[in-house]
């Protein structure tokens, strides 16, 4: 057996010592992993879900448009005049998972009232198929595939122009041949997305009479809005703009990164006082054996030797900890990835309103690789800095004399 | 080899004025196959003595030195070594490692001076033979009694046949029958392998069968016997 092996054998040896103590300290620390990786897939897991469901409802994924048709700098801002025909997309594929929407800013007029807002034509059929849109039609119906000229309001907005189902309002626009649109939509359904800004500036209408009213030909339309929430990335497109949704609405896409960055605040700080207390422990454990020490100095074993003993003791310990966290971790994050939490049951049993949408997801746990690495070298760098002070308090008390 | 102390002094300073001499003027030469006692009341020295042999603390003044080598002018790390090459120790209270039987705690100080698997063998196998334990290898030291865990100690410091041994109140925790075992133990290993022992002690048994005695009082050899036992 070389000295290392004899070394590790030792150290291993030690950590039966006091075999409850030993026991404890791995539990606590186990605990302590498990629950950050539960935690963390938790967090990641809720705002992927929390997304999910505000991407389907309307935003998408990603849009693929005209290269230049949203401002490079400012997404809010685009150019209805940049439009685009499948012909120009070079993957085919991501056809199916997308769909066609031509969209512009008009006025609309009810009985007494003429107010903007941002009319979006959409492939009716396509769209229920991929997006939950069609769910935000708490009164009357959603489009009509086979029909046109209907249109869909939101709930503020009709109340604030006097329209009822069933109402023809007048729309008002810029066609893209640069005549003055106009025409007469009837009102089949109000959008109802539990309150929030969306219900004031947003209708719908048929892709065909969207594109009639605009004078676009049948083939062009301004986006293709992908509602793949599975695939990581964005697909690259050399002829086409392709923009995500954390550019087109980022004061979202903000709030999850602080909340995940929240989280792992939070986990640190859990690391934190797990150590602390582990240091207490540690040093307990060590200066019981202080006289030990000075004994093992006194037959031959130099202070460096001591040392490593001790640092291999803690590693073992914190390594057999870190691999049951580990299991634990991820078999928590099964369990929850098959039993999914509502998420009302961290809100009071309110739904979630998110840029002017009602959300109330089941959160479904993903597990994600990189906590799996992470969190274990997190918690070796803080027992690494647990062990340094009970290290240099036993080896300064050393009094190396019989 | 020779252990030489000359005009050795050790000074423990808790301010300037407040000196108190741990060992004072101490001349003493070891030779090989000695059996030899430190023997004096408690303070009177004995332990900063055997503690300046082992170079386990430094003198104030004056030499010390093994083969013609100055302890001295080694480093911490260099003494720890020196000790590990040379010299064997037993303690009062034992100062067996709980976690390892009786054949670790034995192959401990090997594997620390790097033997092959099979030296190591040979001689923890040797050394509980010596001591009359070949039979309890793989007992803790929490299951053999004290004059056992003592005679497992001994072993340790016999196993890698160090050309000192270094005992400190061996026979102190023992009862007497079992304090007698020992210091026959002692002195036939000094009989068979010609192991020289130095002593720290009280006990008046020990005192009787050992060669030298150098009584020690205010940390200065007071007066020396020599005796054929």
């Amino acid at each position: 057996m070389n000295a290392f092996m004899y070394l590790i054998k030792f150290s291993y040896r030690n950590l039966f010592r006091a075999p409850k103590r030993t026991l404890i300290m791995i539990i606590s620390l186990s605990l302590g992993c498990g629950f950050i990786i539960w935690d963390l897939n938790f967090a990641n897991s809720g705002s992927r879900e929390i997304m999910k469901d505000f991407l389907k409802q309307y935003a998408g994924v990603y849009h693929i448009t005209h290269a230049e048709y949203y401002d490079s700098k400012n997404k809010k801002e685009f150019n209805t005049y940049r439009t685009m025909t499948d012909d120009e997309l070079e993957k085919k594929e991501l056809i199916e998972q997308s769909t066609r929407r031509a969209v512009a800013p008009v006025f609309i007029s009810g009985e007494k009232k003429t107010l903007g807002v941002l009319l979006t034509g959409l492939e009716v059929e396509k769209e229920k198929k991929l997006s939950t849109l069609y769910k935000a039609i708490k009164s009357g119906d959603f489009l009509n595939s086979t029909g046109s000229k209907e249109i869909i309001l939101g709930k503020k907005f009709a109340q604030r122009i006097e329209a009822k189902l069933g109402d023809e309002v007048a729309v008002v626009g810029q066609a893209l041949d640069g005549s003055v649109a106009n025409d007469l939509f009837k009102v089949v359904g109000f959008l109802d997305f539990g309150g929030g800004d969306l219900e004031e500036s947003l209708a719908f209408t048929q892709l065909s009479s969207a594109q009639e009213f605009l004078s676009l030909p049948p083939d062009r339309f301004h986006q293709r809005v992908s509602f793949d929430v599975e695939t990581e990335g964005l697909p690259k497109l050399k002829q086409l703009g392709v923009t995500s949704w954390f550019d087109l609405i980022p004061e979202i896409g903000y709030s999850v990164q602080f909340i995940d960055n929240i989280t792992w605040f939070a986990c640190i700080i859990i690391v934190m006082v797990v150590s602390l207390g582990l240091s207490n422990t540690l040093m307990i454990t060590f200066f019981e054996r202080e006289q030990e020490f000075n004994s093992l100095n006194i037959i031959g074993a130099k202070t460096k030797w001591i040392t490593f003993s001790l640092m291999i003791e803690v590693f073992i310990m914190g390594t057999v900890a870190i691999l049951l966290g580990v299991l634990m971790g991820y078999l928590a994050v099964k369990y929850f990835y098959y039993h999914p939490i509502n998420i009302e049951l961290f809100t009071g049993g309110k739904p979630i309103i998110m840029g002017g949408m009602t959300i109330v997801p089941l959160v479904r746990f993903y597990a994600l690789p990189q906590y799996f690495w992470q969190v274990p070298l997190m918690i070796y760098f803080f027992l690494s800095l647990t062990m340094i002070y009970p290290l240099i308090r036993v080896i300064r008390r050393s009094k190396n004399a019989i | 080899m020779q252990f030489e102390l000359s005009h050795v002094e050790k000074i423990y300073t808790s301010s300037e004025e407040n000196k108190v001499f741990g060992a004072r003027d101490v001349s003493i030469n070891i030779h090989e196959g000695d059996f030899l006692a430190l023997v004096g009341p408690s303070g009177s020295g004995k332990t900063t003595i055997l503690n300046l042999i082992a170079g386990l603390i430094l003198p104030s003044s004056g030499s010390l030195k093994h083969g013609g080598k100055d302890i001295t002018s080694l480093t911490l790390e260099e003494r720890t070594k020196h000790r590990l090459d040379y010299m064997g120790f037993v303690f009062q209270d034992y100062q067996l490692l709980p976690i390892l039987t009786a054949w670790e705690n034995i192959e401990f100080p090997l594997q620390l001076k790097g033997f092959s698997k099979t030296e190591i063998k040979e001689r923890v196998d040797w050394a509980l033979n010596q001591v009359g334990l070949n039979k309890m290898g793989n007992r803790f030291p929490k299951q053999l009694s004290g004059g056992q865990q003592q005679r497992v100690s001994i072993a340790r410091a016999i196993a890698g046949r160090p050309q000192l041994i270094l005992a400190d109140e061996p026979t102190a925790n023992l009862d007497s029958k079992t304090a007698q075992e020992i210091i026959e133990l002692f002195l036939k290993l000094n009989k068979d392998f010609n192991l020289t022992f130095i002593f720290s002690t009280h006990d008046q048994r020990l005192i009787d069968q050992v060669r030298t005695v150098l009584y020690v009082k205010d940390g200065q050899i007071s007066e020396a016997r020599t005796h054929h036992v």
